[in-house]
Protein backbone atom coordinates (compact mmCIF):
# COMPACT_ATOMS: atom_id res chain seq x y z
CA UNK A 1 0.00 0.00 0.00
CA UNK A 2 1.22 3.89 -0.69
CA UNK A 3 2.55 5.61 1.98
CA UNK A 4 1.54 6.52 5.94
CA UNK A 5 -1.17 9.57 4.87
CA UNK A 6 -2.45 10.53 8.18
CA UNK A 7 -0.20 12.84 9.03
CA UNK A 8 -0.24 14.59 5.90
CA UNK A 9 -3.50 16.08 5.69
CA UNK A 10 -3.11 20.00 7.44
CA UNK A 11 0.46 19.20 8.03
CA UNK A 12 2.22 22.20 6.66
CA UNK A 13 5.98 21.17 7.05
CA UNK A 14 7.57 20.10 3.82
CA UNK A 15 7.84 16.60 3.27
CA UNK A 16 10.42 14.60 4.89
CA UNK A 17 13.91 13.97 3.35
CA UNK A 18 12.64 16.79 0.40
CA UNK A 19 14.37 19.79 0.06
CA UNK A 20 12.65 23.00 -1.09
CA UNK A 21 16.24 25.03 -2.35
CA UNK A 22 15.05 23.68 -6.03
CA UNK A 23 12.46 24.52 -7.74
CA UNK A 24 9.95 22.11 -9.74
CA UNK A 25 7.67 25.39 -11.47
CA UNK A 26 8.38 28.81 -12.64
CA UNK A 27 6.24 31.58 -14.17
CA UNK A 28 8.26 34.18 -14.92
CA UNK A 29 6.31 37.23 -16.43
CA UNK A 30 4.10 35.16 -18.14
CA UNK A 31 1.33 36.51 -20.69
CA UNK A 32 -0.94 33.99 -22.87
CA UNK A 33 -3.58 34.17 -25.02
CA UNK A 34 -5.77 31.47 -26.98
CA UNK A 35 -5.63 31.65 -31.00
CA UNK A 36 -7.74 33.88 -31.75
CA UNK A 37 -9.06 35.06 -28.08
CA UNK A 38 -9.31 38.52 -27.93
CA UNK A 39 -7.88 39.03 -24.46
CA UNK A 40 -5.37 36.98 -22.69
CA UNK A 41 -6.21 33.85 -20.34
CA UNK A 42 -3.60 34.72 -17.84
CA UNK A 43 -1.19 37.87 -17.86
CA UNK A 44 1.92 38.98 -16.38
CA UNK A 45 1.73 35.24 -14.44
CA UNK A 46 5.08 35.30 -11.69
CA UNK A 47 5.52 31.95 -9.49
CA UNK A 48 7.40 29.73 -8.23
CA UNK A 49 6.97 26.37 -6.82
CA UNK A 50 9.69 24.52 -4.69
CA UNK A 51 10.21 20.81 -5.39
CA UNK A 52 7.96 18.67 -2.66
CA UNK A 53 5.21 21.65 -2.20
CA UNK A 54 1.59 21.05 -2.55
CA UNK A 55 -0.18 24.19 -3.98
CA UNK A 56 -3.84 24.93 -4.60
CA UNK A 57 -4.97 27.68 -7.23
CA UNK A 58 -8.02 29.18 -6.86
CA UNK A 59 -9.84 32.24 -7.93
CA UNK A 60 -13.39 32.02 -9.71
CA UNK A 61 -14.19 31.17 -13.68
CA UNK A 62 -11.73 32.16 -16.14
CA UNK A 63 -9.01 33.26 -13.22
CA UNK A 64 -6.78 31.28 -15.74
CA UNK A 65 -6.32 28.32 -13.36
CA UNK A 66 -6.56 25.66 -15.53
CA UNK A 67 -4.71 27.66 -18.47
CA UNK A 68 -1.80 27.81 -15.48
CA UNK A 69 -2.13 23.79 -15.77
CA UNK A 70 -2.20 23.81 -19.57
CA UNK A 71 0.85 26.14 -19.48
CA UNK A 72 3.03 23.97 -16.67
CA UNK A 73 2.30 20.78 -19.08
CA UNK A 74 3.16 22.66 -22.52
CA UNK A 75 -0.32 22.20 -23.67
CA UNK A 76 -0.29 25.65 -24.10
CA UNK A 77 0.79 26.40 -26.20
CA UNK A 78 1.94 23.21 -27.85
CA UNK A 79 -1.54 21.83 -28.43
CA UNK A 80 -3.51 25.01 -28.26
CA UNK A 81 -1.01 27.29 -30.29
CA UNK A 82 -2.06 31.08 -28.94
CA UNK A 83 0.83 33.65 -28.11
CA UNK A 84 2.60 32.70 -24.83
CA UNK A 85 5.11 35.93 -23.31
CA UNK A 86 7.45 35.56 -20.72
CA UNK A 87 8.79 31.94 -19.97
CA UNK A 88 7.50 28.46 -18.44
CA UNK A 89 10.31 26.79 -16.90
CA UNK A 90 9.33 23.49 -15.75
CA UNK A 91 12.18 20.50 -13.69
CA UNK A 92 14.62 23.58 -14.91
CA UNK A 93 13.77 23.42 -18.57
CA UNK A 94 11.89 26.19 -20.55
CA UNK A 95 8.70 24.70 -21.46
CA UNK A 96 9.32 26.27 -25.25
CA UNK A 97 11.98 23.47 -25.26
CA UNK A 98 10.20 20.12 -24.83
CA UNK A 99 6.68 18.95 -26.57
CA UNK A 100 4.31 17.82 -24.33
CA UNK A 101 4.67 14.01 -25.16
CA UNK A 102 8.69 14.50 -24.07
CA UNK A 103 7.62 16.16 -20.66
CA UNK A 104 5.04 13.60 -20.13
CA UNK A 105 7.47 11.62 -18.50
CA UNK A 106 8.25 13.84 -15.55
CA UNK A 107 4.85 15.84 -15.58
CA UNK A 108 1.55 14.35 -15.05
CA UNK A 109 -2.18 16.15 -15.79
CA UNK A 110 -5.12 15.32 -14.07
CA UNK A 111 -8.09 16.57 -15.97
CA UNK A 112 -11.72 17.35 -14.30
CA UNK A 113 -13.46 14.59 -16.61
CA UNK A 114 -12.13 11.11 -15.66
CA UNK A 115 -13.86 9.64 -18.29
CA UNK A 116 -11.78 11.01 -21.26
CA UNK A 117 -8.40 10.61 -19.53
CA UNK A 118 -8.43 6.64 -19.95
CA UNK A 119 -7.37 5.68 -23.23
CA UNK A 120 -10.44 4.42 -24.69
CA UNK A 121 -8.28 1.47 -25.76
CA UNK A 122 -7.87 -1.03 -23.01
CA UNK A 123 -10.46 -3.60 -21.52
CA UNK A 124 -8.46 -4.47 -18.14
CA UNK A 125 -7.53 -1.60 -15.61
CA UNK A 126 -4.44 -3.40 -15.50
CA UNK A 127 -3.71 -2.72 -18.58
CA UNK A 128 -5.00 0.93 -19.03
CA UNK A 129 -2.69 1.86 -16.21
CA UNK A 130 0.03 0.48 -17.76
CA UNK A 131 -0.09 2.22 -21.36
CA UNK A 132 1.60 5.44 -20.66
CA UNK A 133 4.92 3.79 -19.46
CA UNK A 134 4.30 1.35 -22.27
CA UNK A 135 4.17 4.51 -24.59
CA UNK A 136 7.42 5.37 -22.97
CA UNK A 137 9.31 2.27 -23.70
CA UNK A 138 9.50 1.19 -20.54
CA UNK A 139 10.62 -2.25 -20.41
CA UNK A 140 7.63 -5.20 -19.46
CA UNK A 141 9.08 -6.02 -16.36
CA UNK A 142 9.25 -2.26 -15.00
CA UNK A 143 5.36 -1.48 -16.13
CA UNK A 144 4.31 -4.61 -14.79
CA UNK A 145 5.81 -3.55 -11.17
CA UNK A 146 4.95 0.65 -11.69
CA UNK A 147 1.39 -0.82 -12.60
CA UNK A 148 1.04 -2.61 -9.45
CA UNK A 149 2.71 -0.09 -7.26
CA UNK A 150 0.41 2.46 -8.56
CA UNK A 151 -3.00 0.72 -8.28
CA UNK A 152 -1.56 0.08 -4.73
CA UNK A 153 -0.97 3.15 -4.43
CA UNK A 154 -4.59 4.73 -5.12
CA UNK A 155 -6.51 1.51 -4.03
CA UNK A 156 -7.52 -0.30 -6.83
CA UNK A 157 -5.46 -3.37 -6.88
CA UNK A 158 -8.70 -5.20 -6.44
CA UNK A 159 -10.33 -4.02 -9.69
CA UNK A 160 -7.45 -4.57 -12.16
CA UNK A 161 -9.45 -6.95 -14.08
CA UNK A 162 -12.19 -4.85 -14.64
CA UNK A 163 -13.17 -3.10 -17.37
CA UNK A 164 -12.20 0.59 -17.37
CA UNK A 165 -15.81 1.90 -18.61
CA UNK A 166 -17.10 -0.23 -16.09
CA UNK A 167 -16.16 1.92 -12.96
CA UNK A 168 -17.50 4.54 -11.33
CA UNK A 169 -16.84 8.23 -11.79
CA UNK A 170 -14.61 8.01 -8.78
CA UNK A 171 -13.30 4.96 -9.35
CA UNK A 172 -12.54 6.03 -12.75
CA UNK A 173 -10.78 9.28 -11.91
CA UNK A 174 -8.10 7.00 -9.36
CA UNK A 175 -7.44 4.74 -12.43
CA UNK A 176 -6.61 8.22 -14.60
CA UNK A 177 -4.96 9.26 -11.37
CA UNK A 178 -3.31 5.62 -11.15
CA UNK A 179 -2.22 5.77 -14.79
CA UNK A 180 -0.05 9.35 -14.52
CA UNK A 181 1.35 7.83 -10.71
CA UNK A 182 2.80 4.65 -13.32
CA UNK A 183 4.87 7.71 -15.32
CA UNK A 184 5.85 8.39 -11.99
CA UNK A 185 5.79 12.11 -12.15
CA UNK A 186 7.87 14.58 -10.33
CA UNK A 187 5.24 17.49 -10.67
CA UNK A 188 1.52 16.53 -10.80
CA UNK A 189 -0.95 19.39 -12.07
CA UNK A 190 -4.35 18.64 -11.06
CA UNK A 191 -7.32 20.58 -12.66
CA UNK A 192 -10.40 20.04 -10.02
CA UNK A 193 -9.71 16.77 -10.27
CA UNK A 194 -12.71 15.95 -8.05
CA UNK A 195 -15.18 18.13 -9.50
CA UNK A 196 -17.07 15.21 -10.56
CA UNK A 197 -16.91 12.97 -8.10
CA UNK A 198 -19.23 12.34 -4.68
CA UNK A 199 -18.23 12.74 -0.77
CA UNK A 200 -16.72 9.45 -0.77
CA UNK A 201 -14.73 9.57 -4.14
CA UNK A 202 -13.17 12.86 -3.18
CA UNK A 203 -12.31 12.10 0.40
CA UNK A 204 -10.37 9.47 -1.43
CA UNK A 205 -8.92 11.18 -3.97
CA UNK A 206 -7.58 13.69 -1.83
CA UNK A 207 -6.03 10.95 0.64
CA UNK A 208 -4.03 9.62 -2.51
CA UNK A 209 -2.67 13.02 -2.92
CA UNK A 210 -1.99 13.44 0.81
CA UNK A 211 -0.03 10.24 0.61
CA UNK A 212 1.91 11.53 -2.59
CA UNK A 213 2.62 14.84 -1.08
CA UNK A 214 4.24 13.22 2.34
CA UNK A 215 6.61 10.89 -0.45
CA UNK A 216 7.88 14.25 -1.96
CA UNK A 217 5.88 14.35 -4.93
CA UNK A 218 5.26 18.53 -5.98
CA UNK A 219 1.56 19.07 -6.35
CA UNK A 220 -0.11 21.86 -7.90
CA UNK A 221 -4.26 21.01 -7.94
CA UNK A 222 -6.81 23.38 -8.49
CA UNK A 223 -9.43 23.46 -6.38
CA UNK A 224 -12.70 25.54 -5.70
CA UNK A 225 -13.81 24.49 -2.33
CA UNK A 226 -11.97 26.49 0.02
CA UNK A 227 -12.70 24.47 3.20
CA UNK A 228 -10.87 21.82 1.21
CA UNK A 229 -7.64 23.67 -0.16
CA UNK A 230 -7.03 24.94 3.40
CA UNK A 231 -6.96 21.67 4.62
CA UNK A 232 -4.85 20.27 2.33
CA UNK A 233 -2.48 22.59 1.13
CA UNK A 234 0.19 24.68 2.65
CA UNK A 235 0.27 27.09 0.04
CA UNK A 236 -2.69 29.08 -1.99
CA UNK A 237 -2.51 30.98 -4.80
CA UNK A 238 -5.16 33.18 -5.50
CA UNK A 239 -6.14 34.23 -9.22
CA UNK A 240 -8.61 36.49 -10.48
CA UNK A 241 -8.94 37.31 -14.22
CA UNK A 242 -6.09 35.78 -15.20
CA UNK A 243 -3.83 37.63 -12.73
CA UNK A 244 -2.39 36.68 -9.30
CA UNK A 245 -4.16 38.13 -6.96
CA UNK A 246 -2.33 36.27 -3.60
CA UNK A 247 -0.31 34.40 -2.83
CA UNK A 248 0.86 32.56 0.62
CA UNK A 249 -0.25 30.07 3.53
CA UNK A 250 -3.95 29.71 3.44
CA UNK A 251 -4.04 31.69 6.89
CA UNK A 252 -2.87 34.53 5.09
CA UNK A 253 -4.76 34.66 1.65
CA UNK A 254 -8.17 34.33 2.92
CA UNK A 255 -7.57 37.27 5.86
CA UNK A 256 -7.28 39.13 2.89
CA UNK A 257 -9.72 41.68 1.86
CA UNK A 258 -9.31 41.58 -1.68
CA UNK A 259 -9.29 37.91 -1.51
CA UNK A 260 -12.77 37.70 0.36
CA UNK A 261 -14.35 39.70 -1.83
CA UNK A 262 -13.40 38.84 -5.34
CA UNK A 263 -12.44 34.96 -4.29
CA UNK A 264 -14.48 34.26 -1.50
CA UNK A 265 -13.54 32.58 1.73
CA UNK A 266 -13.77 29.33 3.94
CA UNK A 267 -17.07 28.98 5.53
CA UNK A 268 -14.88 28.82 8.99
CA UNK A 269 -13.79 32.21 8.03
CA UNK A 270 -16.94 34.11 7.39
CA UNK A 271 -18.60 32.70 10.48
CA UNK A 272 -15.91 33.85 12.41
CA UNK A 273 -16.33 37.56 10.89
CA UNK A 274 -20.11 37.17 11.24
CA UNK A 275 -19.58 36.17 14.74
CA UNK A 276 -17.86 39.47 15.39
CA UNK A 277 -14.60 38.01 15.97
CA UNK A 278 -11.57 39.82 15.62
CA UNK A 279 -9.06 38.89 12.68
CA UNK A 280 -7.31 37.10 11.63
CA UNK A 281 -10.04 34.60 11.21
CA UNK A 282 -9.81 31.01 11.16
CA UNK A 283 -9.58 29.34 7.86
CA UNK A 284 -9.61 25.61 8.84
CA UNK A 285 -11.81 23.24 10.76
CA UNK A 286 -9.34 22.98 13.61
CA UNK A 287 -8.66 26.36 14.25
CA UNK A 288 -12.25 27.50 13.94
CA UNK A 289 -13.00 25.23 17.06
CA UNK A 290 -10.07 26.17 18.89
CA UNK A 291 -11.35 30.16 18.19
CA UNK A 292 -15.17 29.36 19.09
CA UNK A 293 -14.08 27.24 21.54
CA UNK A 294 -11.58 30.13 23.72
CA UNK A 295 -14.95 32.52 22.48
CA UNK A 296 -17.28 29.61 24.39
CA UNK A 297 -14.87 29.52 27.53
CA UNK B 1 -21.28 2.36 -17.76
CA UNK B 2 -21.44 0.51 -21.00
CA UNK B 3 -18.53 -2.03 -20.89
CA UNK B 4 -16.52 -2.77 -23.85
CA UNK B 5 -17.53 -4.21 -27.44
CA UNK B 6 -17.35 -7.53 -26.26
CA UNK B 7 -18.29 -10.75 -27.13
CA UNK B 8 -15.30 -12.93 -25.76
CA UNK B 9 -16.42 -15.57 -23.59
CA UNK B 10 -13.55 -16.92 -20.27
CA UNK B 11 -12.56 -20.61 -21.14
CA UNK B 12 -9.30 -22.50 -21.55
CA UNK B 13 -10.33 -24.62 -24.61
CA UNK B 14 -7.68 -25.01 -27.30
CA UNK B 15 -9.04 -22.17 -29.37
CA UNK B 16 -9.33 -19.81 -26.65
CA UNK B 17 -5.09 -20.47 -25.84
CA UNK B 18 -3.98 -20.24 -29.19
CA UNK B 19 -2.39 -17.24 -30.82
CA UNK B 20 -4.89 -14.35 -32.30
CA UNK B 21 -3.11 -14.73 -35.91
CA UNK B 22 -3.98 -18.63 -36.10
CA UNK B 23 -7.70 -17.95 -34.89
CA UNK B 24 -8.06 -15.32 -37.34
CA UNK B 25 -6.41 -17.20 -40.05
CA UNK B 26 -9.05 -19.82 -39.37
CA UNK B 27 -11.96 -17.45 -39.87
CA UNK B 28 -10.70 -15.67 -42.51
CA UNK B 29 -9.90 -18.99 -44.94
CA UNK B 30 -13.04 -20.94 -43.51
CA UNK B 31 -15.55 -17.65 -44.71
CA UNK B 32 -13.14 -17.36 -48.05
CA UNK B 33 -13.41 -21.25 -48.78
CA UNK B 34 -17.28 -21.82 -47.74
CA UNK B 35 -17.86 -18.83 -50.70
CA UNK B 36 -15.44 -20.21 -52.99
CA UNK B 37 -16.73 -23.87 -52.84
CA UNK B 38 -19.13 -24.97 -55.53
CA UNK B 39 -21.56 -26.98 -53.92
CA UNK B 40 -23.83 -27.97 -50.71
CA UNK B 41 -21.30 -30.74 -49.90
CA UNK B 42 -18.45 -28.97 -49.81
CA UNK B 43 -19.64 -25.97 -47.84
CA UNK B 44 -21.62 -28.05 -45.22
CA UNK B 45 -18.45 -29.94 -44.95
CA UNK B 46 -17.14 -26.73 -43.30
CA UNK B 47 -19.82 -26.06 -41.19
CA UNK B 48 -19.32 -29.25 -39.51
CA UNK B 49 -15.87 -28.55 -38.91
CA UNK B 50 -16.65 -25.35 -37.83
CA UNK B 51 -19.66 -26.51 -35.64
CA UNK B 52 -16.97 -29.30 -34.22
CA UNK B 53 -14.86 -26.29 -33.22
CA UNK B 54 -17.29 -23.80 -31.39
CA UNK B 55 -18.25 -27.24 -29.40
CA UNK B 56 -14.63 -27.99 -28.09
CA UNK B 57 -14.12 -24.20 -27.60
CA UNK B 58 -17.61 -24.45 -24.82
CA UNK B 59 -19.37 -22.05 -26.78
CA UNK B 60 -22.11 -23.78 -28.72
CA UNK B 61 -25.09 -22.59 -26.98
CA UNK B 62 -24.07 -18.59 -26.94
CA UNK B 63 -23.32 -19.40 -30.78
CA UNK B 64 -26.76 -20.93 -31.53
CA UNK B 65 -28.74 -18.09 -29.54
CA UNK B 66 -26.74 -15.61 -31.62
CA UNK B 67 -26.96 -17.55 -34.88
CA UNK B 68 -30.69 -18.36 -34.39
CA UNK B 69 -31.14 -14.74 -34.66
CA UNK B 70 -29.35 -13.86 -37.67
CA UNK B 71 -29.77 -16.77 -39.59
CA UNK B 72 -33.68 -18.01 -39.29
CA UNK B 73 -34.91 -14.10 -40.95
CA UNK B 74 -31.91 -14.30 -43.31
CA UNK B 75 -32.87 -18.22 -44.70
CA UNK B 76 -36.38 -17.65 -44.45
CA UNK B 77 -36.32 -14.73 -46.52
CA UNK B 78 -33.65 -16.46 -49.25
CA UNK B 79 -35.88 -19.40 -49.47
CA UNK B 80 -39.16 -17.45 -49.89
CA UNK B 81 -37.08 -14.93 -52.61
CA UNK B 82 -35.08 -17.88 -54.73
CA UNK B 83 -37.96 -20.62 -54.47
CA UNK B 84 -40.22 -18.35 -55.59
CA UNK B 85 -38.67 -15.86 -58.40
CA UNK B 86 -35.59 -17.18 -58.99
CA UNK B 87 -34.68 -16.45 -63.34
CA UNK B 88 -33.61 -20.18 -63.54
CA UNK B 89 -36.46 -21.88 -61.69
CA UNK B 90 -37.84 -24.91 -64.03
CA UNK B 91 -38.34 -28.09 -62.03
CA UNK B 92 -41.41 -27.58 -59.56
CA UNK B 93 -40.58 -28.77 -56.13
CA UNK B 94 -44.44 -28.32 -54.75
CA UNK B 95 -47.86 -26.43 -55.73
CA UNK B 96 -50.59 -24.51 -53.79
CA UNK B 97 -52.83 -23.67 -56.41
CA UNK B 98 -51.47 -21.08 -58.30
CA UNK B 99 -48.36 -20.26 -55.74
CA UNK B 100 -45.30 -22.79 -57.31
CA UNK B 101 -42.44 -23.33 -56.04
CA UNK B 102 -39.22 -24.35 -57.50
CA UNK B 103 -35.96 -26.66 -57.22
CA UNK B 104 -33.55 -25.04 -58.62
CA UNK B 105 -34.67 -21.79 -56.03
CA UNK B 106 -34.26 -23.99 -53.18
CA UNK B 107 -30.81 -25.10 -53.49
CA UNK B 108 -29.71 -21.61 -54.45
CA UNK B 109 -31.05 -20.53 -51.34
CA UNK B 110 -29.56 -23.85 -49.14
CA UNK B 111 -26.18 -22.80 -50.67
CA UNK B 112 -26.50 -19.45 -50.00
CA UNK B 113 -27.78 -19.76 -46.56
CA UNK B 114 -25.15 -22.04 -45.87
CA UNK B 115 -22.63 -19.75 -47.09
CA UNK B 116 -23.56 -16.55 -44.53
CA UNK B 117 -24.18 -19.79 -41.42
CA UNK B 118 -20.37 -20.31 -41.96
CA UNK B 119 -19.57 -16.75 -42.06
CA UNK B 120 -21.60 -16.39 -38.85
CA UNK B 121 -20.27 -19.31 -37.15
CA UNK B 122 -17.24 -18.26 -37.83
CA UNK B 123 -16.79 -15.09 -36.96
CA UNK B 124 -18.75 -15.85 -33.49
CA UNK B 125 -16.28 -18.84 -33.01
CA UNK B 126 -13.58 -15.84 -33.42
CA UNK B 127 -15.14 -13.19 -31.01
CA UNK B 128 -16.07 -15.67 -28.20
CA UNK B 129 -12.60 -16.81 -27.88
CA UNK B 130 -10.56 -14.02 -28.72
CA UNK B 131 -10.33 -10.23 -26.18
CA UNK B 132 -10.18 -7.66 -29.24
CA UNK B 133 -7.33 -6.01 -27.65
CA UNK B 134 -5.62 -9.34 -28.32
CA UNK B 135 -6.11 -8.78 -31.77
CA UNK B 136 -4.42 -5.51 -32.03
CA UNK B 137 -1.37 -5.97 -29.66
CA UNK B 138 -0.88 -9.53 -32.04
CA UNK B 139 -1.00 -6.87 -34.69
CA UNK B 140 1.02 -4.57 -33.29
CA UNK B 141 3.63 -7.08 -32.57
CA UNK B 142 3.97 -8.24 -36.45
CA UNK B 143 4.60 -4.76 -37.19
CA UNK B 144 1.34 -2.77 -37.15
CA UNK B 145 1.79 1.27 -35.81
CA UNK B 146 1.31 1.87 -32.24
CA UNK B 147 -0.94 4.74 -33.82
CA UNK B 148 -2.99 2.17 -36.17
CA UNK B 149 -2.93 -0.34 -32.95
CA UNK B 150 -4.57 2.56 -30.88
CA UNK B 151 -7.21 3.23 -33.68
CA UNK B 152 -8.27 -0.47 -33.84
CA UNK B 153 -8.28 -0.63 -30.28
CA UNK B 154 -10.36 2.15 -29.53
CA UNK B 155 -12.90 1.68 -32.62
CA UNK B 156 -13.69 -1.51 -30.66
CA UNK B 157 -14.75 0.33 -27.60
CA UNK B 158 -15.96 3.75 -29.21
CA UNK B 159 -19.60 1.89 -29.71
CA UNK B 160 -20.44 1.33 -26.20
CA UNK B 161 -19.02 4.35 -24.97
CA UNK B 162 -21.25 6.53 -27.11
CA UNK B 163 -24.32 4.69 -26.42
CA UNK B 164 -23.53 5.61 -23.11
CA UNK B 165 -22.90 8.99 -23.63
CA UNK B 166 -26.21 9.14 -25.02
CA UNK B 167 -27.90 7.77 -22.24
CA UNK B 168 -26.65 10.00 -20.00
CA UNK B 169 -27.80 13.35 -22.62
CA UNK B 170 -31.56 11.11 -22.24
CA UNK B 171 -31.75 11.10 -18.81
CA UNK B 172 -31.04 14.46 -18.25
CA UNK B 173 -33.23 15.30 -21.30
CA UNK B 174 -35.82 13.32 -19.55
CA UNK B 175 -35.45 14.75 -16.10
CA UNK B 176 -36.15 18.42 -17.70
CA UNK B 177 -39.37 16.91 -19.55
CA UNK B 178 -38.82 15.96 -22.98
CA UNK B 179 -40.89 12.94 -24.09
CA UNK B 180 -39.00 9.90 -25.33
CA UNK B 181 -41.53 7.19 -24.58
CA UNK B 182 -44.67 6.51 -26.79
CA UNK B 183 -45.60 6.29 -30.48
CA UNK B 184 -43.10 6.03 -32.97
CA UNK B 185 -43.04 9.18 -34.48
CA UNK B 186 -42.58 10.98 -30.85
CA UNK B 187 -39.48 8.17 -30.26
CA UNK B 188 -38.00 9.47 -33.54
CA UNK B 189 -38.67 12.65 -32.63
CA UNK B 190 -37.03 12.25 -29.45
CA UNK B 191 -33.64 11.56 -30.96
CA UNK B 192 -33.50 14.97 -33.01
CA UNK B 193 -32.39 17.06 -29.55
CA UNK B 194 -30.08 13.99 -28.88
CA UNK B 195 -28.20 14.48 -31.90
CA UNK B 196 -26.94 17.87 -31.33
CA UNK B 197 -25.53 17.49 -27.87
CA UNK B 198 -23.94 13.92 -28.60
CA UNK B 199 -22.09 15.59 -31.45
CA UNK B 200 -20.78 18.41 -29.24
CA UNK B 201 -19.87 16.36 -26.51
CA UNK B 202 -18.12 13.63 -28.82
CA UNK B 203 -16.15 16.49 -30.42
CA UNK B 204 -15.05 18.00 -26.63
CA UNK B 205 -14.34 14.57 -25.54
CA UNK B 206 -11.75 13.67 -28.45
CA UNK B 207 -10.44 16.89 -27.65
CA UNK B 208 -10.08 16.02 -24.23
CA UNK B 209 -8.83 12.85 -25.08
CA UNK B 210 -5.64 13.86 -27.41
CA UNK B 211 -4.87 15.64 -25.03
CA UNK B 212 -4.88 13.27 -22.40
CA UNK B 213 -3.38 10.78 -24.94
CA UNK B 214 0.04 13.08 -25.16
CA UNK B 215 -0.16 13.99 -21.38
CA UNK B 216 0.84 10.00 -21.01
CA UNK B 217 3.24 9.96 -24.11
CA UNK B 218 1.11 8.58 -26.91
CA UNK B 219 2.99 9.35 -30.16
CA UNK B 220 6.78 9.49 -28.74
CA UNK B 221 9.28 8.10 -31.04
CA UNK B 222 10.07 4.84 -29.11
CA UNK B 223 10.68 1.45 -29.33
CA UNK B 224 7.40 0.14 -27.95
CA UNK B 225 7.84 -3.00 -25.53
CA UNK B 226 5.15 -5.59 -25.97
CA UNK B 227 2.89 -6.27 -23.37
CA UNK B 228 2.52 -9.45 -23.41
CA UNK B 229 4.25 -12.77 -25.38
CA UNK B 230 1.30 -14.96 -26.86
CA UNK B 231 2.01 -18.49 -27.16
CA UNK B 232 3.02 -19.25 -30.61
CA UNK B 233 4.72 -22.86 -31.68
CA UNK B 234 5.95 -24.25 -35.15
CA UNK B 235 2.44 -26.41 -35.51
CA UNK B 236 0.59 -22.69 -35.17
CA UNK B 237 2.92 -21.49 -37.70
CA UNK B 238 2.67 -24.08 -40.35
CA UNK B 239 -1.22 -24.23 -39.53
CA UNK B 240 -1.07 -20.46 -40.07
CA UNK B 241 0.43 -20.98 -43.59
CA UNK B 242 -1.66 -23.79 -44.86
CA UNK B 243 -4.63 -22.07 -43.87
CA UNK B 244 -3.71 -18.73 -45.66
CA UNK B 245 -2.68 -21.12 -48.78
CA UNK B 246 -5.84 -23.03 -48.84
CA UNK B 247 -7.74 -19.79 -50.19
CA UNK B 248 -5.36 -19.44 -53.22
CA UNK B 249 -5.71 -23.01 -53.64
CA UNK B 250 -9.00 -23.18 -53.59
CA UNK B 251 -9.43 -20.35 -55.79
CA UNK B 252 -7.21 -22.09 -58.47
CA UNK B 253 -9.18 -25.15 -57.67
CA UNK B 254 -12.39 -23.61 -58.74
CA UNK B 255 -11.14 -21.87 -61.98
CA UNK B 256 -9.33 -25.51 -62.80
CA UNK B 257 -13.26 -26.62 -62.98
CA UNK B 258 -13.71 -27.82 -59.35
CA UNK B 259 -17.15 -28.85 -59.20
Amino acid sequence: MGPDRGGARGDRRPPRGVALSSTSLVFENVSYAYEEAAREAVSDLSLSIAVGEWVGVTGPTNAGKSTLCLLAMGLAPHFFGGRLKGRVVVLEKDSRELSVIQRSAEVGLLFQNPFTQISGARERVDDEVGFGPECHGVSRLEVAARVEEAMALVGISQLAARHPMDLSGGQLQRLALAGLLAMRPKLLLLDEPTSQLDPAGTAAIFDVLAGLHASGITIVMVEHRLETLCELCPRVVAMVAGRIIADGPPDDVFNREAVQLRVGSPVFTRLAREAGLSPPWPVRLRDATAVFGRRLA
Amino acid sequence: MAGGLSLYAEGKSLLHRAHPLTKGALTLSAIAIAFIAPSIGWVLGIGVILLVLVTAAGVLRRLLAVAAAILLPITLLLLAVQGFANANNRTVAFALGPIVYYREGLAIAALAALRIACLVCATFLFSFTTRPADISEALMQRGLSTRMGYVVQSALQIIPQTLDMAGRIQDAQRARGLETEGSLPRRARAYLPLMLPLVLSSLVATQERAMALEVRGFGLPVKRVARFEFADSPLQRVLRWVLIGAVPAAIAARLAGWR
